[in-house]
């Protein structure tokens, strides 16, 4: 449970909200439980009244008090229902918004290689369920919890005042009997199943990907048949597994509900007792029974909650591994790593560096390799040849398995990763993504130099024409242009160019590799490619493959 | 002899129980079959709301008795055990109820994902290509989960709603008819208030989905991009970014729902305004100031037990309220499952192969075409000997893959017949190599051994060093048992296509077809792959390959050029 914990504390910032949105839905609930005891109270009176009228006996009675009260409750339960549901609405989508910017912060916090394990439609489809599970926290398994255990200890309390002790007690054993089911013992009994419900639905995905990607092989295998009949098998385990859960779930309402129930039942006989003693009035006796028939109802909410918290809480566990606490010594955010390097230096040396991928051997050993101020190095190698990883370990994104690297501070590198990234934004936005100040010349020059400045000048929006889903499309060649731009715009001593030109035809290729130099000047430059076709004019070049 | 049998298009006209269904009539006819089950749910909720009319008759005949009767408590004794009774059978109805509603949705669910299965089998390689792995697994999966609230939930709510409230009028009329008539004034007409519900909530429901959408949307491209923030410096600006749209989102929402809440209000503003003039009328009844109308015979008993029964009216109402966003999800899923199973061609029996030769691979004047293009292959015939090696080029999209297709028997052919050695091609086991290589998530022996059950750990070694993979697996620590892609790294495209090729190797396929096996692979992996193909050449085996590449055209015997229909040699 303590899982949940980090996920608490973010929705607690907002405790205010949280008790007043509260506080609404328990005058929702005390109009409700009012009504229904007072209407009660109300119509035995005027029977016992009108028996006595009936039989020519003096008698009065109040109609106006208590049928104002009835009046009153079904008004305020009626606009507190409404409120209570606008203000606590409301706050959930704050709460949404909360949510996702504090998982976004601990997800920045992460070290660049263990974001990049992280990738995948996969991984963010499980992301999408698992912050779904922390949106309905508090209006879903707090709120309706706190208000449950605030109303029944309440009830207990007038059932001392009106009735007796006794019946406190009774009440107080039958309602934390009802609550307990509702609640502890239904996640003890479920809270397994729909932890591994969770990790049986990430499997269960992972292989009907698998099963449609091999389609054609297992096709021709002959195994495609016994394939689906496996799959559909693994389904219905699934299946099976929620099956038991939503029983389960249902049993212990059914149950929590009888306690409840019996509870009014029991808060009946001995009230009647008390009025038979000539403790208490009938209209009296009648008061605690209906409340807790009102009761019901609010009891009924919990187990669905709770049914749920083994995933709710196998969520949590998944988002904090994600966006967990910085593990010492696999490399902090990039923006903050190297900052201890105070030098100024503009060159980079790598020194007996053992480099690959992590947890795997490494693919470079024993490498040494020195760039002076102003170099420009080329590096060559097939895929698998660790030709990423190298430039990874240069830009200081990822550490090395042995050796050092000195000079540059990663925060003063420019990277273009192999993989093209564009944001859901303008083109300025993509262009410089830390909003810093940047003449539009200037940006109109570098997109000059990639061979988009035509294009960009001819789309609607110009320097603010919407990229990303929303907008225009780009080719791959385009995007990766953009993606150059962003580079060339980056204010940094080191810069790194990984397969520059993936989808570029050889003209745009060599207009920019023309104009590279002028550009930049005087910084280090590091380029790497699959073969010296798709590198820039460099001085130097290594072949990995033949180290 | 001109045999060709024509066939309607595919997917449109010929497969008609789902077209023009609407996703509602869709989901009522799922429903047929949990619908025994969907019954059980009903019958178990309807006699419960029957044992909860029950319970408080008894609750006001208890109270009735001792408090204008002055009946000694000890002397209503079986009074006090129906009641137990009563509580004790409503929650036992309220448990199977829950019961059957899970195992109606499970039943249906099931046969819906079975649907799908057989629809991505319909439909074959080639045109399940265009889509994305994971949306179809989010269909069979997500999709699919959402259609469970409705069936479990929604529909037998749907009809308790009527059936509980109505025993209750009945009830209430029999005591009182201007109680009853009260009640019923309160509700003008429960399909009115279902209107008026269903309006509200789904107003809601579409907001509250489209700005979690929304945000989900920002949020996730965000995500996406964070290595490239980080490179760039442009983390806070994002957060800022994040935390200005949802409040934007918010705000608008907001304005949506203070109009879409009323109706949430307007509901439960009648059910109290329901309790409140009951209430006051059986008083007032009570007290003899009511003169006209059935007021007189009220008692303590029927008055009370019709107070009671008042909440219980609206209850299943309220209810229905809170599921109805399970209508939404679900006719939402429906829409886009229906597409999918639309999507499925109608499968032809295989055609027979007439004198076909158990040597040769034969197709005879076979015509393919798709919906929305001229014929991919026209009237093509051609003869292929066993053991040959065949190349096909030509651009791309002139109709090499799918001609592999149709030899592979993933596609049935619109006109004409194909044979492959004397039999329906793809009845026996063969050799694929795409483009797209297929791994399991599992050991280097999992993935050989999926086509060779019975192999060896010598053979695969064997087989893995025929591809040049013959030492990668020596590098982990677990040999062919270490899985073949761990954390952060997995096999390049060209290794995992020679892997896929190893299991060739291991089983014993006459004929083995490749489409493109050597696109985009670095230099290594070429080699390794082109002299593994004539390895396999050389054991007599059958291979036909659609390629581009020039020093695979040379281990072809023939070469066809395969454009616009037409094939002809080079």
């Amino acid at each position: 449970m303590s899982e949940l914990l980090p996920w608490l504390r973010v929705i607690q910032r907002r405790r205010s909200r949280l008790l007043v949105g509260a506080g609404l839905i328990l005058l929702t609930l005390l109009s409700g439980l009012g009504l229904l005891a007072l209407s009660g109270w109300f119509i035995t009176a005027t029977a016992v009244t009108g028996l006595l009228l009936a039989a020519g006996i003096q008698a009065s009675l109040d109609i106006y008090t208590p049928g104002g009260g009835i009046r009153g409750f079904a008004v305020t339960r009626t606009v507190a229902r409404y409120l209570e549901r606008l203000y606590n609405h409301d706050t959930v989508l704050q709460l949404l918004a909360d949510v996702r910017i504090q998982l976004f912060r601990g997800l920045a916090r992460q070290s660049y290689r263990h974001l990049r394990s992280l990738r995948g439609a996969d991984w963010l489809n499980r992301l999408t369920t698992d912050l779904d599970a922390m949106d309905s926290l508090y209006l879903r398994l707090i709120a309706p919890t706190a208000l449950a255990l605030l109303v029944s200890v309440g009830l207990v309390l007038v059932a001392w005042w009106l009735v007796s002790p006794l019946l406190a007690l009774a009440l107080a054993v039958l309602l934390a009997a009802g609550f307990l089911v509702a609640t502890v013992l239904l996640h003890l009994r479920t809270g397994d199943h729909a932890a591994a419900i969770m990790v049986q639905q990430a499997d269960l995905r992972a292989a009907t990907i698998e099963h449609l990607e091999g389609q054609a092989e297992l096709r021709a295998a002959g195994l495609l048949p016994q394939q689906q009949q496996a799959l559909s098998a693994r389904g219905d385990d699934y299946m099976a597994g929620q099956v038991v859960v939503d029983t389960r779930t249902a049993w212990h309402q059914a149950l929590a509900g009888v306690l409840v129930n019996l509870a009014a039942l029991t808060a009946l006989v001995l009230g009647l007792q008390q009025m038979a003693a000539g403790a208490i009035t009938g209209p009296v006796a009648v008061i605690l029974p209906l409340a807790l028939l009102g009761l019901v109802e609010v009891y009924g909410q919990l187990p669905e909650a709770f049914g749920r918290l083994g995933a709710t809480v196998t969520s949590a566990a998944r988002l904090n591994r994600d966006s967990g606490p910085l593990v010492p010594g696999s490399g902090s955010g990039r923006e903050r790593a190297g900052d201890s390097n105070d030098r100024v230096q503009t060159g980079i040396c790598l020194r007996n560096a053992d480099i690959g991928p992590a947890g795997l051997e490494p693919v470079l050993k024993g490498l040494t390799l020195t760039l002076e101020a102003g170099d420009w190095l080329g590096i060559v190698g097939r895929s698998g040849s660790g030709k990423s990883s190298l430039a990874d370990a240069l830009a200081g994104c990822a550490p090395l398995a042995a050796g050092q690297r000195e000079g540059v501070p990663a925060a003063r590198v420019a990277y273009l990763t192999q993989q093209t990234t564009l944001l859901d934004d303008t083109l300025r936005a993509n262009l410089v993504p830390d909003g810093r100040p940047v003449s539009d010349e200037t940006l109109w020059r570098v997109l000059e130099l990639v061979g988009l400045g035509e294009r960009i000048a001819a789309s609607r929006g110009r320097l603010d024409t919407w990229l990303g889903a929303y907008g225009s499309k780009l080719s791959g060649g385009e995007a990766r242009r953009v993606a150059l731009a962003r580079v060339l715009l980056h204010p940094a001593d080191l810069v790194i160019l990984d397969e520059p030109f993936t989808g570029l035809d050889r003209a745009t290729r060599e207009r920019i590799c023309q104009q590279l130099p002028a550009w930049l000047e005087g910084r280090t430059v590091v380029v790497l490619a699959h073969d010296e076709d798709a590198l820039v004019p460099v001085r130097q070049v290594i072949h990995l493959d033949q180290r | 002899m001109e045999a060709v049998e024509s066939r309607p298009d595919a997917g449109a006209s010929a497969e008609a129980p789902l077209a023009g269904l609407t996703p509602r009539r869709w989901l009522a006819g799922l429903a047929v079959v949990g619908q025994r089950q969907i019954r059980l749910t009903i019958l178990a909720g309807t006699l419960a709301g029957l044992a909860t009319i029950a319970q408080m008759g008894l609750l006001a005949w208890l109270v009735h008795q001792t408090v204008i009767v002055e009946t000694p408590l000890s002397q209503l004794m079986a009074v006090m055990a129906a009641l137990v009774l009563m509580i004790v059978l409503r929650g036992a109805l309220l448990g199977l109820q829950g019961r059957f509603a899970a195992s109606s949705s499970r039943a249906i669910r099931g046969a819906v994902r079975r649907q799908l299965l057989a629809t991505w089998q319909q439909a074959g390689p080639g045109r399940l290509q265009g889509e994305s792995a994971a949306t179809l697994a989010s269909e069979w999966l997500d999709q699919v989960e959402a259609l469970h609230g409705y069936f479990a939930r929604f529909l037998p709510q749907m009809m308790l709603c009527v059936l509980v409230p109505l025993a209750i009028l009945a009830v209430a009329a029999w005591l009182d008819w201007l109680a009853a008539l009260l009640l019923l004034f309160s509700a003008p007409l429960i399909p009115l208030f279902m209107a008026l519900v269903g309006m509200g909530a789904k107003k809601v429901n579409q907001q509250h989905f489209q700005v979690i959408g929304r945000l989900s949307g920002q949020f996730l491209d965000k995500v996406r991009a964070l290595t490239t923030l980080q490179l760039f410096g442009g983390v806070e600006r994002a957060t800022d970014i994040l935390a200005a749209r949802s409040e934007e989102y918010r705000d608008v929402t907001m304005k949506t729902l203070r109009v879409a809440f009323l109706s949430s209000a307007v509901l439960e503003f009648f059910s109290s305004v329901a309790i409140a003039v009951v209430a006051i009328y059986i008083g007032f009844g009570l007290l003899g100031y009511i003169s006209f109308g059935p007021s007189d015979s009220l008692t303590l008993f029927s008055g009370l037990w019709i107070l009671l029964l008042a909440p219980e009216f609206f209850q299943p109402l309220r209810q229905l309220a809170q599921h109805y966003h399970d209508r939404a999800a679900a006719l939402g899923a429906s829409a886009q499952l229906m597409d999918r199973l639309q999507s499925a061609p109608t499968t032809t029996p295989p055609s027979s192969t007439l004198a076909a030769h158990p040597d040769r691979i034969e197709l005879h004047s076979v015509t393919l075409r798709y919906e929305d293009r001229g014929p991919v292959l026209n009237r093509l015939s051609l003869s292929l000997p066993r053991g040959g090696c065949v190349a096909l080029v030509g651009p791309s999209g002139g109709g090499k893959s799918s001609l592999l297709h149709v030899l592979a028997g993933f596609l049935p052919p619109d006109g004409g017949t194909v044979s492959v050695f004397g039999e329906a091609p793809g009845h026996r086991p063969f050799g694929w190599l795409g483009q797209s290589p297929f791994l399991l998530q599992g050991s280097w022996a999992d993935n050989l051994r999926l086509v060779a059950p019975a192999a060896t750990e010598a053979d695969m070694q064997q087989a893995l060093a025929r591809v040049g993979l013959g030492d990668l697996p020596g590098q982990r620590a677990a040999g062919l048992d270490s899985p073949v892609s761990e954390q952060g790294s997995g096999l390049s495209g060209g290794q995992a296509r020679r892997l896929s090729l190893a299991r060739i190797f291991l089983a014993d396929y006459p004929l083995v077809l490749l489409d493109e096996p050597t696109a985009g692979l670095d230099a290594d992996s070429q080699t390794v792959i082109i002299e593994a193909l004539a390895a396999l050449k050389a054991e007599g085996r059958t291979l036909v390959l659609a390629t581009h590449h020039d020093s695979l055209l040379a281990l072809a015997d023939r070469c066809l050029h395969v454009e616009g229909g037409d094939v002809r040699d080079v």
